[in-house]
């Protein structure tokens, strides 16, 4: 092993070093045959043409739905439209907030950033909302079965007394473990163990004492930046709806704007340490709870209901089971994300035409894990959940309690975001 | 436009034969790119990936040149200031860059990052020390809290990374003080604003600027440390180097631990194309499974099993803190783990009669939990340490009595719990008569050495009736100037003692009041520990 490597014998190694230059990679030498025999394929399909055409590269910035855009299905049926996407992959507020210069194509994750991103262009432009996902958190069956019997969580019918991937969350009893404080005292020893517990920890309210494993880690949710990520900004906007009785804040017509902000101010103080207890936000939730080391890192992650699906529907694919130790838990009230792709081109253009008229693109966002509206049908969920059957996941069902949270005004929602993060100020130059 | 494929449901077959025709056709004409050259600075620690970056070179075309340098959030690297700036980084962590970041209130542009490996920062103990060390534990599960507490004691001696230049040596201090601060959540301005990490520290024997560099240095002088603090992946190549005489066994420690994502940074948005292609090279599967192989470190695809040792689950991961002034503060109190100084602390004892009974016990039972009978997490981490000097000097209308010790072992700590013991009492109470000899010492001590930290404790139960009023110790405090300036006195009030004058002399000396009737005479001396 060239164990060498220290910046004092850096130089001399990288001058000595052979430097190959355009050697035919070995995949182009296994390719050729392939290609032929590809080649005599699309003669015979009537195709011949296609891979001549010009394809068309599109500069995209774009976060969690790059899971679409970088799935080989999608990029393949785009390619048969001349179109290939560079993502460019950043949060949606991080997105809305910095330039857009060379940019194609934006796909922000939810409507609060999508809303931020129009606000700033000069002309009308192309857009397609192509689907929607509930924010969830997700989280491991111990730590779900604890929150059952904290009494925060319940759990979701499962088919034939299977254990069950779901569970409702009761938000407004959730964010009391959330704050720290025992309704509101500091310290007391809350599951009557004899032992004082300083904040709501996860061997606080029980997690201990089934099955010898240990967690004196307080009950948290892990999000990533609230600076830059659509999902934190609309679990910011669910905690401020709740904290705020139900109703989306700054809406109650004070009819004096310096109330109205000063309400919103309280509001965020109140609701800051549910965010910031966490500590260093971290960026790919569902990278982390999805990876071996999930439950180290993420026992409890904010995420989208359609990156669990995802990875139920390839889990299922693959070990022929579903993944029962990872669960959802779905919040009630509810909050439905939105994303949107924003065209800043004419060619960006070509791609938004191209997602809102192929059928079979959408049809691929079920099986991912999106809930896709066709014409003519009432809801989102249909198709979805005859997917879901069809491949042997347990089908969530929505909780009889329909309450929705609505993300506030952007202005709203701006002063809730930079009063909790520590954001810098956005970019204002055009796009 | 029209489905291309009508007849076939997923038109897969032709569809990926174009798709390799095409590829074959561009890279055989003219969109082949050309074989690329970045500059990357890596942690040192990456150095075990140089193997693989042929086979990158080979499949990609793009050539990563390597400079090693220990780094802990790329300060004076980007933006670049004068030397040539790199293209990528690619560290163990990028969290305090990500901080500083944040706190540049948008000067300096967040660069993409992408998670290519992660590894926990643990302990990995000679087999003696661990099994000394699980011998005190309940359970034998092993904390941070044990590993000071016995760095304390002076029965643990260990080599960690410098965290003032080195990411895992900073990983490693937030994991220890993490632990030390007890609350379960990331670390707040106010869990770092006493420095708890002293008795930890005493027990630092090994440092250098990289773990790399530490463990090189551990190698050569393996007597020099009974344990290392760096990532679980060093500690298992180290095992497997097959250089030491006996393995080290590695811990997880059971309060939890921070762990390292091992992040490429696209520093030069420029190479977004190249940055891309390395990336999805680093995460595909047979890449990561090569990368457990021979760095130890775990997959992020979770399509890869962990074999081996790695197959163990690591436990809880600690969050680190959202702000660049807690790991500043942290990193700061650490200082330079070469030079470490002990401090001193003065306690000023108030053994007038009403102390007698009760009040005495429980001022003993302080004393005996500061001397390693408190076995909680935090009295672990507050404990009297080695090389430590403690001034006892016990006070009624007059000074009685003085003795200064520099913990050596349990002796020393057994002659201290004597004097608070066997004392006798006497009538008056003079409290500004006791804190003006206190300064007297004091000031002496930070003459004799004034790089060593000194403050002083005064516990008093009663009012002020005998000796120096206040205006006259305080003219005679300032008289003593710089010397008596820098040490902070904390009062804890007990029993009948009067709080306010006792917060005027806590704010005159920039220390602060901590009263022990609202907890204990225990919690009060453990919260001071370190306030200076």
């Amino acid at each position: 092993m060239s164990r060498t490597g220290t910046p004092a014998t850096e130089e001399p190694r990288l001058t000595t070093r052979r430097v190959r230059r355009r050697r035919t990679p070995r995949h182009v030498v296994l390719a050729v045959p392939v290609a032929l025999a590809g080649l005599i394929s699309l003669l015979v399909s009537g195709n011949t043409l296609r891979p001549f055409d010009r394809i068309t590269t599109l500069e995209a910035r774009m976060a969690s739905k790059s899971d679409y855009f970088r799935d080989p299905e999608v990029r393949r049926l785009l390619l048969a439209h001349g179109l290939r996407v560079d993502i460019h992959r950043l949060g949606s507020r991080g997105i809305a907030t910095q330039s857009l210069t060379d940019t194609d194509v934006v796909f922000p994750s939810g409507q609060p950033a999508a809303k931020l991103i129009l606000d700033r262009q000069d002309r009308s432009v192309r857009s397609v909302r192509p689907f929607v996902t509930p924010l969830v958190l997700g989280t491991f069956r111990d730590y779900a079965e604890t929150l059952v019997r904290a009494g925060v969580a319940t759990r979701q019918p499962a088919p034939d007394g299977a254990p069950t991937l779901y569970y409702d969350l009761d938000m407004p009893a959730f964010m009391g473990l959330l704050d720290g404080t025992d309704h509101g005292r500091a310290t007391a020893d809350q599951d009557h163990d004899g032992r004082t517990e300083g904040a709501d920890t996860w061997n606080g309210i029980g997690y201990d004492t089934t099955g010898g494993h240990s967690n004196s880690g307080r009950v948290l949710v892990r999000t990533s930046s609230v600076c830059e990520s659509n999902a934190a900004g609309t679990y910011l906007s669910l905690l401020a709806f709740v904290a705020n009785g139900n109703s989306t804040p700054g809406t109650r017509d004070s009819g004096d704007p310096g109330t109205a902000r000063e309400e919103v101010r309280a509001l965020a103080a109140r609701i800051r340490p549910l965010i910031s207890l966490q500590g260093m936000w971290a960026d790919d939730q569902a990278d982390s709870y999805l990876s071996d080391l999930g439950e180290s890192i993420a026992p409890l992650s904010l995420l989208y209901e359609h990156q669990y699906l995802a990875h139920q529907i390839a889990y299922q694919k693959q070990h022929g089971r579903e993944d029962t130790a990872r669960v959802l838990l779905y919040p009630t009230p509810y909050a439905l994300t939105e994303p949107q792709l924003i065209s800043l081109t004419d060619d960006g253009d070509r791609l938004v035409r191209v997602l809102e008229k192929d059928e079979r693109l959408r049809e691929r966002a079920i099986e991912l894990g999106f809930r896709v509206r066709f014409s003519g049908e009432d809801g989102t969920s249909a198709r979805l959940n005859a997917y879901l059957r069809a491949h042997a996941v347990q089908v969530p069902v929505p909780n009889a309690d329909r309450t929705k949270s609505y993300e506030p005004d952007l202005d709203v929602l701006e002063q809730l975001i930079t009063s909790i993060g520590t954001c810098p100020p956005p970019d204002r130059d055009a796009p | 436009m029209s489905r291309p494929h009508p007849g076939h449901p997923r038109g897969a077959v032709p569809f990926a034969l174009c798709l390799a025709l095409l590829t074959a056709l561009l890279a055989a004409c003219t969109n082949e790119p050309d074989h690329v050259t970045l500059r990357v600075l890596a942690s040192p620690e990456l150095a075990d990936v140089e193997p693989l970056l042929g086979k990158l070179e080979e499949d990609t075309g793009v050539e990563l040149a390597m400079e090693y340098e220990a780094s802990a959030d790329l300060a004076g690297r980007y933006p670049a200031t004068g030397r040539p700036a790199p293209d990528l980084a690619w560290l163990a962590s990028d969290r305090s860059f990500q901080l500083r970041v944040q706190d540049s209130g948008g000067r300096i542009t967040r660069p993409e990052s992408t998670a290519v490996m992660r590894s926990p920062v643990v302990v990995g103990l000679t087999p003696a020390a661990a099994d000394a060390l699980r011998a005190g534990t309940p359970g034998g599960r092993i904390s941070w809290a044990d590993v000071a507490d016995a760095a304390a004691g002076g029965r643990l001696r260990f080599g960690m990374a410098d965290p003032r230049r080195s990411d895992t040596g900073r990983a490693a201090l937030v994991g220890v003080a993490t632990a030390a601060a007890g609350t379960g959540g990331a670390l707040r301005d106010q869990d770092v604003s006493c420095d708890r990490l002293r008795g930890f520290r005493s027990g630092q024997s090994l440092t250098a600027d990289s773990s790399r560099a530490l463990l090189a240095a551990y190698t050569a002088h393996p007597e020099r440390a009974d344990a290392l603090i760096a990532h679980e992946s060093e500690l298992l190549s180290l095992n497997a180097g097959g250089r030491l005489r006996e393995p080290l066994e590695i811990v997880h420690p059971d309060d939890g631990m921070v762990l390292s994502d091992f992040p490429l940074l696209l520093l030069d948005p420029r190479e977004r194309g190249p940055y891309r292609e390395v990336v999805d090279w680093l995460l595909r599967a047979d890449v990561q499974r090569e990368l457990m192989r021979r760095t130890h470190r775990r997959p992020v695809d979770p399509d890869v099993r962990p074999t081996g040792p790695l197959a163990e689950p690591v436990g809880n991961a600690l969050s680190f803190p959202d702000r660049l002034s807690v790991v500043q503060r942290l990193v700061d109190d650490y200082g330079d783990p070469a030079h470490g100084t002990a401090d001193q602390v003065v306690f000023l004892l108030d053994f007038s009669t009403s102390m007698r009974g009760g009040r005495i016990a429980a001022l003993r039972a302080a004393f005996a939990g500061l001397s390693g009978a408190d076995r909680t997490a935090t009295g672990k981490f507050a404990r009297f340490y080695r090389g430590e000097r403690l001034t006892v000097v016990r006070f009624g209308g007059r000074v009685l009595q003085e003795r200064t010790v520099t913990v050596r072992g349990d002796a020393d700590l057994r002659t201290l719990d004597r004097i608070v013991t066997d004392g006798g009492f006497d009538d008056a109470t003079a409290v500004w008569s006791a804190l003006d000899r206190g300064y007297a010492i004091a000031a002496g001590a930070v003459r004799a050495a004034p790089r060593r930290p000194v403050a002083i404790v005064l516990m008093t139960d009663g009012e002020n009736n005998a000796g120096l009023g206040y205006a006259e110790f305080l003219r005679r405090h300032r008289a003593l100037g710089a010397a008596a300036a820098a040490v902070p006195t904390f009062p804890v009030p007990f029993g009948e003692a009067d709080p306010s004058a006792l917060e005027r002399a806590a704010r005159a000396t920039g220390g602060r009041v901590v009263d022990a009737r609202l907890s204990s005479l225990a919690d009060a001396f453990k919260e001071i520990r370190g306030c200076h």
